[in-house]
Order: C-alpha cells, then structure tokens, then sequence
C-alpha cells in the first residue's frame, strides 16, 4: 500500500494517527533553530522516565521505601543503572523544560495564535513540578520525609473543604499508607505529563504559520535535526549518569527517614527556585498561595503582554534575561541558604517582572 | 528514501555515499536504542538470590542407604531416597498389575543415577507430608512412606500401594550436576 493510501485509510478510522503521519509528510519552512527540537527530546525523556519508572515499581514498596530502592541498586540486575536513568532523566527533563519556557519567554512564543500551546507548557511545568515533589518524597530518604512531614502536618491544620482534600490526598501521618497514594498520584501524573506534550505539540503546531517560500519535507530534514539533537542529548545523559547520577539531588536524602533523623529539607535542585519563592511568604497558606499566583502569572502572560504582536524589543529581551538570573539566584540561595532579605527580594522581582515591568515594557515598546 | 532525495542529475558516487551515511546513522541510532533499553529488560530478569532460590543445589551424597532427605523447595517438600541394591532387585520383578497406577522402574528413577529417587513429598489424596524418610520410623508395608492422615502407602520407588491416594509421588524437575550433588528447577 502507498503512504499517502495508508495515511487515509488509518485517518478515515483513527483522526488521531491519521494526524502523526501527516506530521511526518508536511512540509516546513527551512532552517529552523536547533532550540525548537526542544519539545521532542522533553517527549523522548518522558519515554524513559516511564520505562524506567515502569521498572522499579515492580521492586519498590512503599512501606519500605529506602530498603526497597536500596535492594533495587544493589540486588536487581543492572538496577543501580535504571535507578540513575530515573533521577537523571528527572535532572534534565526539568532542566529542558526551564529551557524551553525561557526560550518562549525570550522570543515571545506565548503570544497569539501560540498562547494555548503556551498555556499547555506552563501546565506540563506544573504537572511535573508536582511530579517531581512526589518522585523526591517517595524516596523515602531524610530530606523527601521532612518535607512530606511538614506537608501533612500543615494539611491536618487546615479546616474545612481544603483540610479535607488536603487529608485525603496525603493520608494522615506520612508513612505506608502515605508513600502508598502518593506512588499512584506520581504515575498518574506522569501520564498526564505524557497527555500534555501531546497536547502542547499539537497546538504549537496548530499555531505555526504556513511556510512561505521554500519547503523542506519533514522527512528527513526534519526528522535528522531531531535525531541530531537527540544524539546530544545522549551524550550529556551518559555523562550525567556515568560520573554524576545523583547530581542536585540533596544529600540529606542519602541517609533514611525517621523520626529521629529529621533534618532541614534539601530540595532536589528543580524543586529550589519554586520552594524559594512559597518560602518568602509566611505561613501554609502563605506557601500555597505563592505557588498559585507564581503559576497563574504564567498562564496569564499571553494578556499581560500589551505589545499586540508588534516586535520584541531590546528591553524586554533584557528584562527576561534578568528574569531568568533572578529565576537561578533564588534556586541557588535556596539550595545554600545565607541569611538577609535576599530570597524576598529575588521573590519580589518575580511577581514585579510579570505584574507591572511586562505590561508597562511591551506597551512603550509597541508605541 | 535515497532514489527520492538524490536529485535525478546527481552522480553515482554521491547517491553511494549518502546511502552509507544512511545506514551508519541508522545503525549507530538502532544500537544506541538497543542499549538503553537493554538494563531496562535485564532488570526484570531474577536477581542472584531469586534464582538461587528458585534452582537450588542439594547434596546427595551424605543421604545413607534406605534413607530420605527432605528439604522445602517452593514451599513443597521434596523427598531424596538413596536406594539398596535389594530394593532395586524388589521393584523390578512387581508386576504391573499390581499397581493402582502402573509405572516401571526406569521411569521412577533418577536418570543418570539408578540408585536416587526425587519425588514430591505430599500425598496424592489428602494433602499431607509423608513419614518414612528414616528406616527405623513408620513406613508402611512396602518400605516407603506412609501417609499418617488417610494411611495411603508407598514403595520406594513413590509409587502408590495402598489407600485412597491413586496416583504415583510426582517428580519435580532436576538433573544431576555431579555425581555428588542435584539441582532443582
């Protein structure tokens, strides 16, 4: 059967896959930057986080998690090497999809007609921040079980409809049953993070204007750009896993929980600049509050940006690149804590940057 | 792939060498895939304590003559017999009518070692484990084992005699490693 025979008989019965192949024959303007294979390798490590991760379920026990995931990298066959696939994969997946988000920000990718595709990316952040926070709790090391320690204790203070969800999704006291639900919320989660590339991907390509001028086909000029660019990613993968498996990862999460060694939390490095910023507000509340706003900021950004498609100008790209510095300062005086007013300032830049810089710097610019 | 994006005028060689970079790039990707997902599958194989668990080695050499070793393999008991010349002499001239559930010697004992017979030791009608593993015990009427729940009895050889058990002792799956030792599984 040919091809184009083949894509309509599989699009008459399934839209969906009728829509992969089509991908795989349409024809793009050329020469596109190598940043744009971003959303593919964000795809690819979410592949081997759930293969990995579908591996070690099978040892893990969350009623014995640290025995559990120590006999996974000593006792399994080549456990120790998926073990690093996970929390390497966990590494750079955050770290690409910073990147991604950053390079949005950079060349206004969340501007119409993209900002759903944007508003997607921002909620694969979120899904994956949530992941993370589960994947570095069920650990079951000191830093994960002091963290979860404060969160449930927090959920059981809170009244009302919030206490309630926050109790049913913790479970009471963490232990067992605690680790129990969270492992299921982490899969589930992941699988949602799989749905939403899916997603962003679809509307990204929805919004990308039609080639004009010359066209290459996908196949193989595209397709090559992004087995080249997963080829690098391989190469900083192997590195990472061979000489830095447990990199940014929190050294007090190396010794196990328990009651009687429940040091400060160290956050795994993605987690810092989030914890930072609820961390400069007082109180739980305070705390969910933050990440809420901080969240929501994001989503709303196609609207906070009043430049109404005109081009981006020079301060605005300054103002991102500040953004992004403020974004890494305040992750790293999380992960080494020096005192002062340095973590509610850098705070402060955040929320000033989005909620009064961005609308003032984009309306004079497109004036 | 490569008659499409050659342009028609292009010379040979070039459509020769682009084939080869071709297949090099292919080949390096399938075996860069192969080795990711390769600790991928090997971790769902047994680790060395599973498998030691699962196939265990046994010592045969120290069981005395009319004298059986039990040990627990998958939570089942497993009987060891060492064999008399006598006893072998017996069994060969019972006839086959006799039996509830006919079977002839060479079927009953070890391959390779005509002196040794492995069978599980749990009734075939109540479950129950078997009493006859020291010859001063209970043993029954044919010199091997004897139910002490539903008093079915069986010769040495673990085939059925007597009782309401009907079918033969099953033999677990093993082999002989040496002349000394059996491994189970």
């Amino acid at each position: 059967m040919q091809t184009e025979a083949k894509q309509g008989w599989l699009a008459a019965r399934v839209p969906g896959l009728g829509c992969v192949c089509g991908v795989m024959r349409e024809g793009r303007a050329p020469g596109a930057p190598w940043l744009a294979a971003l959303p593919v390798l964000l795809g690819a490590l979410l592949a081997l986080l759930l293969a990995s991760g579908a591996v070690i379920s099978v040892y893990y026990n969350p009623w014995h998690a640290y025995a559990s995931l120590q006999g996974i990298a000593r006792e399994v066959r080549g456990g120790w090497v998926v073990l690093g696939y996970h929390q390497t994969g966990a590494s750079l997946i955050f770290a690409l999809l910073y990147l991604h988000l950053f390079r949005l920000l950079l060349v206004r990718g969340y501007r119409a007609p993209a900002e759903f595709a944007w508003m997607l990316w921002v909620k694969l952040l979120a899904v994956l921040l949530l992941t993370g926070w589960l994947g570095f709790v069920l650990n079951g090391g000191a830093g994960g079980y002091a963290s979860l320690f404060g969160a449930s204790n927090a959920a059981m203070g809170l009244a009302g409809f919030p206490g309630a969800v926050a109790m049913w999704f913790l479970g009471a006291a963490p232990g067992g049953a605690t680790l129990a639900r969270l492992l299921v919320f982490h899969v589930l989660l992941a699988l949602c993070a799989g749905w939403v590339i899916w997603m962003a991907c679809a509307a990204a390509r929805k919004a990308r204007p039609a080639p004009r001028g010359r066209v290459v086909p996908f196949w193989p000029v595209y397709a090559s750009q992004y087995f080249a660019a997963l080829a690098a990613l391989a190469l900083v993968f192997s590195v990472l896993l061979g000489f830095a498996p447990h990199w940014g990862q929190g050294a007090q999460n190396t010794i196990p929980a328990g009651t009687m060694a429940m040091p400060v939390v160290s956050w795994p490095w993605y987690l810092t600049p989030l914890a930072g910023l609820a961390g400069a507000f007082p109180g739980v509340l305070g705390h969910v509050w933050a990440v809420i706003v901080a969240v929501a900021l994001l989503y709303a950004l196609p609207w906070l940006d009043r430049s109404k498609g005109a081009a981006p100008g020079r301060v605005y790209a300054a103002l991102t690149w500040l953004l992004g510095l403020d974004v890494l300062a305040l992750g790293y005086v999380t992960a080494f804590p020096m005192g002062g007013l340095l973590p509610e300032l850098l705070t402060f830049w955040f929320f000033f940057h989005f909620l009064v810089l961005t609308p003032l710097v984009t309306m004079m610019e497109a004036a | 792939m490569a008659e499409s994006t050659a342009k028609p005028g292009a010379v040979p060689d070039e459509a020769g060498r682009r084939d080869f970079l071709r297949i090099l790039a292919m080949a390096g990707g399938a075996v860069g895939a192969a080795s990711v997902v390769w600790p991928l599958i090997d971790a769902l194989n047994p680790g060395a304590a599973g498998e030691a668990q699962a196939r265990p080695v046994i010592t045969v050499s120290d069981i005395p003559e009319n004298s059986a070793k039990k040990i627990y393999w998958a939570g089942m008991p497993v009987l060891i017999r060492r064999l008399t010349d006598q006893q072998i002499a017996d069994a060969e001239v019972v006839a086959m009518t006799d039996l509830p559930d006919p079977a002839e010697l060479s079927a009953r004992v070890a391959p390779g070692n005509g002196h040794f017979v492995v069978v599980v030791g749990l009734n075939t009608g109540i479950p129950c484990e078997l009493e006859g593993n020291s010859p001063s015990g209970p043993h029954g009427h044919y010199d091997g084992w004897i139910c002490p729940c539903d008093g079915s009895q069986y010769d040495v050889l673990g085939r059925v005699r007597s009782g309401p058990a009907k079918r033969n002792l099953p033999i677990p799956r093993f082999a002989f490693i040496d002349d000394a030792q059996i491994q189970l599984g």
